[in-house]
This record gives C-alpha cells, structure tokens and sequence, in this order.
C-alpha cells in the first residue's frame, strides 16, 4: 500500500513555506494573505499541523512520523472493513449464502451451480463496482477540493458527475456500443467542467488569465454548479422523454446513479481505466502539494502554476467521469470522504490520498448494502442512499463556511 | 398601509404616461405570445384556417387542431405562466431574495415527489387528481427549506437558495427512485415530469381554479406588505407591518399558486424566477405594480418557451420544461454572480 511510501514530497515543501513566509504565521486574522484563503482545508492543513510546533523542529519530525503511523493504522482498519464489506456484498442477496460458499463459488467455482452463478456473475461485478467507482470519486473530491482551494468543490455539487451521466445518457440513446459509455461520460464530464469553469473565471472578475484563481467564494461556486446541473438535467430529461418506456428507465439510471446490473465487461474497462486515472493522481500529488504553497512560491520551486493546476483538473475530471460511466452519478461520496479523511488523518500526503480512496470504496459499498438490504424499499438505488446522505452535510459544510472557522483563528 | 418604496427612482417611473406604454407594450407582448400560440405548431395550419376555426366557420381537422389543441393548450399556458410568474414575486419579496423561486426553493419539487408517489401507489392517471399531493408536497418542501435555512442564522439570500436547490436534488433523487421501481409509472409521470402544455383539456383548470384563485387574492393582500418588508424586518415591524403574518400569508400563496400549476402541467422550472426579474426590470420594485406585472410577463415567458420548443425540432415538439430549464440555467448563474457577496 501507498502509506509506506515516501513523503520527501511534502517535506520540502514545508520547509519551503517556513523559508518564503516567516513573517506569515503570528499575522493577524485581518491581515491574512488573500492568495491562501482560510476556507480551504488543503492549505489550511499544513498550518494546523505546525502551528504548536513550529518552532521545535524535532517536534515536527516526530508528527510527521506520527501521521505517518496513524495513516497506517487507518488503513489497516479500513481494508479489514473493506474485506468484509466486500463479502458481506457477495454472500448477502435474495439467497443469502454462508462466506464459505460464497468464497467457494468465487474462487473455486465448486459447490452449487445456482451459487457459482449468482455470486461470479452478479454479486462480484456489482462489488467491484462499487469499490472502484468509490475510490474514483473520493479521490477525484480530495484533488478537486484541493486544487480549486474550495471545500465544496466535489464533482458531484459543481456539475461534472451531471455531465459525464449526460454523456453516458447520450452513448445509450445512440445506441453505442458498451466500451464508448466511458468515452461519452468522460466527454460529458469535460463539457461539463470547461463550462463550469468558464462561467467561474466570468464569476471571478475581471481576472484576465483564464485559470480557476482561489478567489471564488465556496457558496457561490456551488451555486453555478448547481445551475449548470439543472441545465444538464433539462438534457437528460429530453432524452427521458424521447426514449421509448424501456430506454427511458435505464436514462433514469444514469441520473440517479445506481450499482445495479453491472456485468463483467464494464467492470473490467472500468478497472483497468480507473487504475490508470488513479496512477496519474498519485504521480501528480508532488505537484499538488507544491501548489500549497500559493503560486510564487511554486513557481520559485521550478513548477508552473497554471499547467500543473489545469493537470490536476484533468485528473479530477477524468476520475469523476470513469466512476460516472460505471455507476452513474452517485453523489456525496466525492464531497464527504476527503473532509472525513482530513478529519482522521490529518493534513494531505500520498497516504492520506490512499486512504481517501479506500474510505471511498468503503463508503460506496456500505450504501449499496444498506440500500440493498437495511431499507424496506425494494431495488432502491445507492444514488438516492447517498443524495440523502449528503444534503444535510453539505448544508452542515456550507454553515461551517459563514462561520469563521475556530481553527483559522490562530 | 405605508407606502415604502425605497428609491426614488421607481417612484419617478411611474407616471401615468409611462405606465401606459408599459402596460401598452405588455399587453401588446402578450397579444403576440398568444397569436403565435395559435398560429404555429407541428401540424402546418394556414392562417386563413386559423382564424376560420377561432370564430367556429371550420370544422376541418385542421381547424380542430386548432381549436381543440392549441386553443386549450395557449389557455392553460396563461393561466400556468400567471400562477408561476406571481408565485415567483411573492416568493422573492417574503425571502427578500432575487434568487428565490418555486424551483429554486425546492416547492415544485415538492410538489412532483408528492404526485409521483401518489401516482405509483394510488394509480392516479387525471392530473385533476394530482392537486391534493401537489399542494401538501409543496407545504412540506416550504416548510423545510424555511427550517433548513433558518436553522443555521438570518436568511442568507444565498444560503436560503442554496437550502432551497440541495432540497430540490433531493427530492428529485427520491422521485427518480419511486420511477425506477416501477415502468408502469414512469411511463405515466414522465411527460407530466419534465413540465408540458400540451395534451391538457380546458376541464383540467376547474379543479385548480379555486386553489390560484385563492392564492392570487392572498398575493395581491399582502402585495403593499411585502414593499415595506423590502426595507428590512425590523423597519417594516417599525411601520407597522406584522412581519411574521406577512411572511406566513406569503409562503401560502406561494404555495397554492405553485401546486395548483403543477398539477396542471408538471414542475416548469425558472420561470417563477425569471419573471419577476423581467417585470422588475421594467417597472421596478413596488409589489403592487410587480405582481400585476407578473400576471402579463409569466405568461409571455411561458407561452413564447412553449412556442420555441414546438418550432425547434419540427416535426416533433420539445416540452416546455425542457426549453425553460435550458434558458433558465445561465440567468441562475447571472444571478448567482450578482447575489453573492
């Protein structure tokens, strides 16, 4: 796992920041410097972990190492839960089966023929699903909401799930064949994104460089999502209403986001296409990190501000729109895991990245069971499970922003 | 009552010569909207026809697509853009906020949850039956969106907004959920769903009559109230207007005239948004001008939407809501960047 490795990466920017701004830390709150808006966890992070220490170097030495051992510690625990939701996803169903069967059936293809079929053709796609389309979206929040500087900026509020499930809308309506879906989502999600980022920078002012400044204010940037969404949705509604009864029903799937009837093929295209997305976001985390620091300071350590920012989108945009084209667009899930990350693991590394990722899967997966099997509703879809699940924590969220943040108040 | 008007700018508007024109110019936008209603749709009708059929000299099947199609259909657009347009006044004078509106405080979503449920459980086919549920999911989504937005402070233009669109993707979850259990309601409730003129007989108004009529009195009660209450809570308590009623009389009205044109013709969004700002924008912000305003500028909206979506992919017609979501998405966005901070 990723919480062994390295954090070189981090260090030095930390150091950096110590050397670029001494003068920065005991300023008061009215003399903040604009360029690292308070909102923003990801720059926040770094201040809260030093903020007691920062004077004692070999105190933070010894947090690092501590973060270090709790990130493990965390994913230790959230792999053994992951493990034993994904079998509870494949024993549970209409005929519960014992995990010895089921395991049996999976691995060995033994034992009943009924089971072998039940869990290999349908439990397991579903399962794999949901876990990589869950690792997708959390991660695609923690870099979205890091990068925009925004804590609301999940794929899910600002409209970019809306436009991958457009694309995906538009590739079943034109009948394309099954390994396009991910292309037309992906192409959605993009649409989606630039428009969104368009009307933002509009927003921003009279900002003359066309790149997402840290300027926009959280609220109102979910606002514009939220109106770029009921734009997309009058699209996929027009297709609700075009398509015959049948065709209509699976559009419906796409708007609601759901884990049902997932089969092998797309589960694969999806792992393998996710692995890759999820590869890149770990390779540009350096990057990410350097942005921290605001943009002089990245620029004087030799990365570009405007390219790595417009990479780190991408990524973002790419990983949204995979876990879309699979699952459709299943919200809360990118929005909540990064800040319930940051809450336990402290401020952002590759491991805390890697811990988004599995705590995503494990979100994901324990929705789709709840909404399987503990609600009295029958074939209800995760995406309700978690649309309802997030409306209270994003107002929760949004409450927070008009509060001045106690732990900005330093 | 007072008269609280906060600039003088409006006041000066209103002369009696440019109240005129303005009406002149409304009432005469308001003509076209009509004639084109009419006069245009997916099945070609000369125009010579057109008028034939309307003084009942035609009996051709062309003249009975006028008649019995889009007669009906331009009859309940004025009435649905009426109801909408002066729900979306009140709306934004009780909150004081120009980003509210029946969609975007989650009332018609409300409102199409409650009826879908309906629908899936009670096999409603009449939207004549659809009214009760319309107006109870309406209350309870107000009611919410109050709770949610008040809970955290002072009413936030944006975050009662905000409040408003989360509810709404909610409520819009949890109706996709009730379609996706079953094909048979789906196929019902989704041309009703996405917001449509067309196929409604004249009948269909007279369940809902009473409920808009009601609501458009109560609108127009407490219209002088929310011009004082546009100065702020503690002045308009300062002049003696009873802040809370007002406010209360308001969400009703708001309430019976969104369901009722739901019920009627599904949750078209935006146009409770957009016509107050319209209206606004020509005769500035006293309520006992904007309101009578919005009777004549959501009717224009909606029926010239509604003309749009017939012309746009002839021979097919696009609905409505459709037309009115897609043009309403970036005033949203513009009015967002305005009303932020």
């Amino acid at each position: 796992m990723s919480e062994t490795r390295p954090e070189s990466d981090v260090e030095p920017a930390d150091a950096a920041a110590e050397r670029t701004k001494p003068h920065r830390r005991p300023s008061p709150i009215g003399s903040r410097p604009l360029a690292r808006p308070r909102t923003s966890p990801a720059a926040l992070a770094p201040n809260t972990a030093r903020s007691g220490h920062a004077t004692a170097p070999v105190h933070r030495v010894s947090a690092i190492a501590r973060q270090r051992r709790r990130v493990a510690l965390l994913a230790l625990a959230g792999l053994a839960l992951l493990a034993a939701a994904m079998l509870a996803g494949i024993c549970l169903g209409e005929n519960d089966l014992s995990p010895a069967r089921a395991l049996n059936a999976l691995f060995f293809g033994t034992g009943d023929r009924g089971d072998v079929l039940l869990v290999g053709r349908f439990r397991t796609p579903r399962v794999l699903s949901a876990v990589i389309a869950g690792a997708g979206l959390a991660v695609a929040g923690a870099v979205l909401q890091r990068v925009a500087r925004n804590p609301l900026a999940s794929p899910d509020v600002v409209g970019i799930t809306g436009g991958a499930s457009l694309g995906a809308t538009a590739a079943v309506a034109l009948g394309l064949a099954a390994p396009l879906t991910p292309v037309a989502a992906l192409g959605g999600g993009l649409c989606a994104a630039t428009v969104l980022g368009l009307l933002a920078v509009q927003i921003d002012g009279s900002q003359a460089a066309p790149r997402l400044k840290g300027g926009i204010s959280p609220t109102r940037l979910v606002l514009v999502g939220l109106a770029v969404q009921a734009g997309l949705t009058a699209a996929v509604n027009l297709f609700i209403v075009r398509f015959p009864a049948e065709l209509a029903s699976s559009a419906l799937h796409w708007t609601t986001g759901s884990l049902y009837g997932r089969n092998w093929n797309e589960t694969i295209i999806g792992a393998v296409t996710m692995t890759a997305a999820l590869t890149a976001a770990f390779a540009l985390h350096r990057r990410a990190a350097v942005l921290d620091l605001g943009d002089d300071a990245a620029g004087a350590l030799g990365v570009r501000p405007g390219p790595a920012r417009l990479q780190l989108l991408a990524v973002a945009v790419v990983l949204a729109s995979l876990a879309v084209a699979l699952t459709g667009p299943v919200g809360f899930v990118a929005l909540a895991v990064p800040h319930l990350v940051h809450r336990l693991a402290g401020p952002p590394t590759p491991g805390t990245l890697a811990l988004n990722a599995l705590a995503g899967a494990l979100l994901l997966l324990t929705a789709d069971l709840v909404a399987q099997h503990a609600l009295p509703l029958d074939g209800l879809p995760v995406g309700v499970v978690t649309a309802t699940l997030g409306a209270p924590f994003l107002l929760a969220l949004m409450a927070r922003q008009n509060r001045p943040d106690p732990r900005t108040a330093r | 009552m007072p008269d609280a008007l906060p600039t003088t700018a409006a006041t000066r508007r209103r002369t009696p010569a440019r109240a005129t024109a303005v009406l002149a110019v409304g009432l005469a936008a308001l003509a076209v909207c009509v004639a084109l209603s009419l006069a245009l749709g997916t099945r070609p009708v000369p125009l010579p026809t057109v008028v034939d059929a309307l003084l009942g000299h035609d009996t051709s099947r062309d003249a009975l697509a006028v008649t019995g199609i889009r007669l009906p259909r331009t009859v309940i657009g004025l009435v649905v853009g009426a109801a909408l347009g002066l729900a979306g006044a009140v709306c934004q004078g009780v909150t004081r906020n120009p980003l509210a509106s029946p969609t975007t405080l989650g009332v018609n979503a409300g409102a199409a949850l409650a009826v879908v449920t309906a629908i899936h459980l009670l096999g409603l086919t009449r939207p004549a039956e659809f009214l009760p549920f319309a107006l109870a999911g309406a209350a309870l989504a107000a009611v919410a969106v109050f709770a949610l937005a008040r809970g955290a402070g002072d009413l936030d233009p944006v975050r009662l907004a905000l409040s408003g669109t989360v509810l709404a993707s909610v409520l819009a979850a949890w109706t996709s959920a009730v379609l996706l259990t079953s094909e048979q309601t789906l196929d019902e409730a989704r041309f009703w769903l996405v917001g449509s003129l067309a196929s409604r007989g004249l009948d269909m108004l007279a369940p809902v009559a009473a409920p808009l009529l009601a609501g458009a009195l109560l609108a127009f009660f407490v219209a002088p109230a929310l011009n004082a209450l546009s100065l702020g809570d503690e002045t308009a308590a300062a002049l003696g207007v009873p802040v809370a009623r007002t406010r209360l009389l308001g969400g009703v009205a708001v309430v019976l005239l969104a369901a009722s044109a739901v019920a009627v013709a599904g949750p078209i969004a935006f146009i409770g948004l957009a016509a107050p700002h319209l209206v606004r924008a020509v005769i500035g912000p006293d309520h006992r001008l904007l309101l009578p305003g919005c009777l004549i500028g959501g009717p224009v909206l909606l029926l010239a939407a509604d003309v749009l979506g017939r012309m746009l992919l002839r021979p097919t017609e696009i609905e409505v809501g459709i037309i009115t979501a897609f043009l309403g998405a970036p005033l949203l966005a513009v009015l967002a960047r305005k009303a932020a901070r």
